[in-house]
């Protein structure tokens, strides 16, 4: 069936094919699931879009997604110098650094993904794609910002008594769990907060709060007995694999790592099933 | 292919704002309540089928469109859609203005259901059909809106849906380019694609759809021909306007209208030069005809007669002045009685009514009014209540469209 003689484009077999059932019941999980793989074109291109319309009209780019940090960390790892002695101060900056890298992605990402639905819903009220995309878009547009950090951090580390060595690989599981635990807490916040919009306000409170109680900017060592406590902090382990990369293994990372990647599944699977539950009714209520 | 099976659609209306605290403590929980926006909703649409979806507002226009783009699902019933949709529902959804015109395009595209090799091949005509150029490349924040809104709709109508749900785009951009979309519209149509078409503009809805459902308070209150819908629609909007007035004329003296009765209407018709009259151009002369009879004495009774426009607003009010002396009846007595008037009106519906009061205008005697609507066409250029009959003149030389488009393109 071709539309028009003018341009001779004809549709596409695999248009033609689709069919839209919608009752009261959400999508089943195979449905669902394969609609957002479905979508990963579009999920790419808004990604892509997300980062240019952040980056573009600012003088030095996506450099400022690791001016930022640098910044940050270079006052941590002075004031806390200063207030905790530490034995080398260089290796405590490559410390500082690699914890920091992953947390301003981490915190960049998840107050722009808690806020994505609502935020895009002059996309949703009109087209559907699932709602799922929307929370997902700044955790990968911030990715790029994330990568030209490590990189910086990479050659930074031989000046920061630190090694460059194999041990940098440990980056590549290091921004994978980053990526995933940033995503399920994105796609499960962006869902309640269709629904409550103080969620907004409570993710920014939350997370200055959530700075400190994970060994960041100080050693777990340092915490004496309230080390095991902080092991808790889903965010605790997936530093420490940044810290390990940069300047080798704080004591009982296995713990941490083992709740960081628990944490990660369980609220990953949650927050898929609330999203794929929700999906088409988040617009009754923007 | 569309299908509606027994389709309801429930909103919760909260009396207060939500909040995650207070919803988790036991009590105290924000009091709601239910809202059907369409219900028991049945349509069967086949391939090539051009429905117009008219009724007043709020009679559930917009949550009929928002289940058949998928942005919803309904509460109860089914909907099943069967081949790519597009909605020309708002031109330039997601339109990023730091990106490029280009950059938009393939945004705009995959949203609309495209691959990026299907963008590809259509790139060229779309860039054509918007008319933009070389500026494809320059960012969307420089465009006029013009341009903005030019590109927005080559998209969507580039998108070949199978099914083509439209709402009140079609004025977009100057003359010229709307004659162009809606050569484009034609030939979408003549494709086998399914439209759905939503408007207030009944002019476009009756050149393009034989067919229209008529929504009131959610519910299919027409299906059938296009032109007893719009009667059908007419008389919604009749009785809504009724509700709303409460009938009877505005007090125009001080002191408290009171309703008194005593006078029934048995006649009311509206009529043109060659028959009753729905639909008429503007500077038609109308009267509408009413026999009137009295049931107790009256003495030099007033009529009124108000004619005001599908939103309510008075376009005109005609009546016989206050305290004239001119004629008594006695009970039982009728008389008929005539409005001669020219619709020098701006296009659209209106809606006419009659009072009947007592001579100080205090005590209503009619019952209440029953508006008789009535359209005026539209007049290419001219929009308003009022039709002033304007012409432009450029050097002393009227400025006329000389051009015909049959799309019902305002």
């Amino acid at each position: 069936m071709s539309l028009n003689s003018l341009d001779g484009v004809s549709h596409d077999e695999a248009s033609l094919e689709a069919v839209m059932e919608l009752d009261a019941r959400p999508d089943s999980r195979r449905t669902w699931l394969a609609s957002v793989w479905a979508h990963r074109d579009v999920l790419l291109m808004l990604s892509r879009a997300d980062f240019h319309v952040r980056y573009k009209r600012a003088t030095f780019g996506v450099l400022w997604a690791v001016a930022v940090p640098v910044v940050q960390s270079v006052v941590l790892a002075v004031v806390f110098s200063h207030i905790i002695r530490v034995d080398d101060a260089r290796a405590f900056a490559a410390y500082v650094l690699a914890g920091v890298l992953a947390w301003s992605y981490f915190a960049l990402s998840v107050t722009a993904a808690s806020t994505a639905i609502v935020d895009g819903s002059n996309l949703t009220d009109k087209v559907w794609f699932p709602r799922a995309l929307l929370p997902i878009v700044p955790c990968l547009a911030n990715l790029a910002g994330l990568c030209v950090s490590i990189a910086v951090l990479a050659v930074a580390l031989p000046f920061l008594h630190g090694e460059f060595g194999p041990r940098l690989l440990l980056l590549v599981p290091a921004v994978a769990l980053l990526l995933a635990f940033t995503l399920a807490l994105g796609l499960a916040l962006s869902a309640l907060h269709v629904y409550f919009r103080d969620v907004k306000f409570l993710v920014q409170a939350g997370l200055l709060v959530w700075f400190y109680v994970t060994p960041i900017a100080y050693a777990k060592s340092m915490l004496g007995g309230l080390s095991r406590i902080v092991d808790f902090n889903p965010v605790t382990g997936i530093v420490a694999l940044f810290q390990t990369a940069a300047v080798g293994a704080p004591p009982h990372w296995q713990r941490a790592l083992l709740v960081s990647v628990v944490t990660t599944v369980v609220l990953g699977g949650v927050a898929l099933e609330a999203q794929r539950r929700h999906d088409r009714l988040f617009v009754d209520l923007l | 292919m569309i299908r509606l099976e027994g389709v309801g659609k429930r909103y919760w209306q909260l009396q207060e704002r939500a909040m995650l605290l207070r919803s988790l403590l036991p009590f105290r929980r924000p009091t709601r309540s239910e809202l059907w926006a369409l219900r028991d909703v049945n349509l069967s649409l086949e391939e090539g089928d051009v429905l117009g979806v008219i009724g007043p507002n709020g009679a559930g226009k917009t949550t009929m469109l928002r289940l058949l783009a998928g942005v919803t699902r309904p509460t109860t019933g089914r909907v099943t859609v069967r081949g790519r949709v597009a909605p020309l529902i708002s031109v330039g959804v997601g339109f990023h203005r730091e990106m490029s015109g280009r950059e938009n395009v393939y945004v705009n595209g995959m949203l609309l259901g495209l691959t990026k090799a299907e963008i590809d091949r259509r790139f060229d005509a779309i860039v054509d059909f918007a008319e933009l150029g070389e500026f494809i490349d320059t960012p969307v924040k420089f465009y006029s809106s013009g341009m903005f809104m030019r590109l927005g709709f080559a998209v969507a109508v580039h998108t070949d849906p199978q099914v083509l749900l439209v709402d009140e785009v079609l004025a977009v951009g100057d003359l010229a380019f709307q004659i162009k979309c809606a050569e484009r519209m034609r030939e979408i149509r003549a494709a086998g694609t399914t439209i759905v078409m939503v408007s207030h503009n009944l002019q476009s809805i009756r050149v393009l759809c034989p067919r229209a459902i008529v929504l009131g308070h959610g519910r299919v209150e027409f299906d059938g021909p296009v032109e007893d819908a719009i009667a059908r629609h007419h008389q919604l909007l009749g009785q809504q306007l009724g509700r709303e007035s409460g009938g009877g004329p505005r007090p125009s003296a001080v002191g408290e209208v009171r309703q008194v009765g005593g006078v029934t209407v048995s006649e009311r018709a509206l009529l043109a030069q060659d028959g009753p009259a729905h639909y008429v151009e503007s500077g038609a002369a109308l009267r509408l005809r009413l026999r009137v009879r009295f049931d107790r004495p009256a003495a030099h009774p007033r009529f009124t007669f108000t004619i005001r426009s599908a939103d309510g607003s008075l376009a005109a009010r005609v009546n016989t002045p206050l305290e004239l002396a001119h004629r008594s009846f006695e009970a039982g007595q009728d008389v008929l009685v005539e409005l001669q008037f020219v619709a020098r009106l701006g296009g659209g519906t209106y809606f006419v009514e009659e009072s009947v009061t007592t001579s100080d205008g205090l005590g209503v005697l009619s019952e209440q009014a029953r508006p008789i609507p009535f359209e005026v066409g539209p007049r290419p250029g001219a929009q308003g209540i009022a039709d002033v009959e304007g012409v432009i003149t450029l050097d002393g030389v009227a400025v006329r469209d000389q051009r015909s488009f049959g799309l019902g393109v305002p």
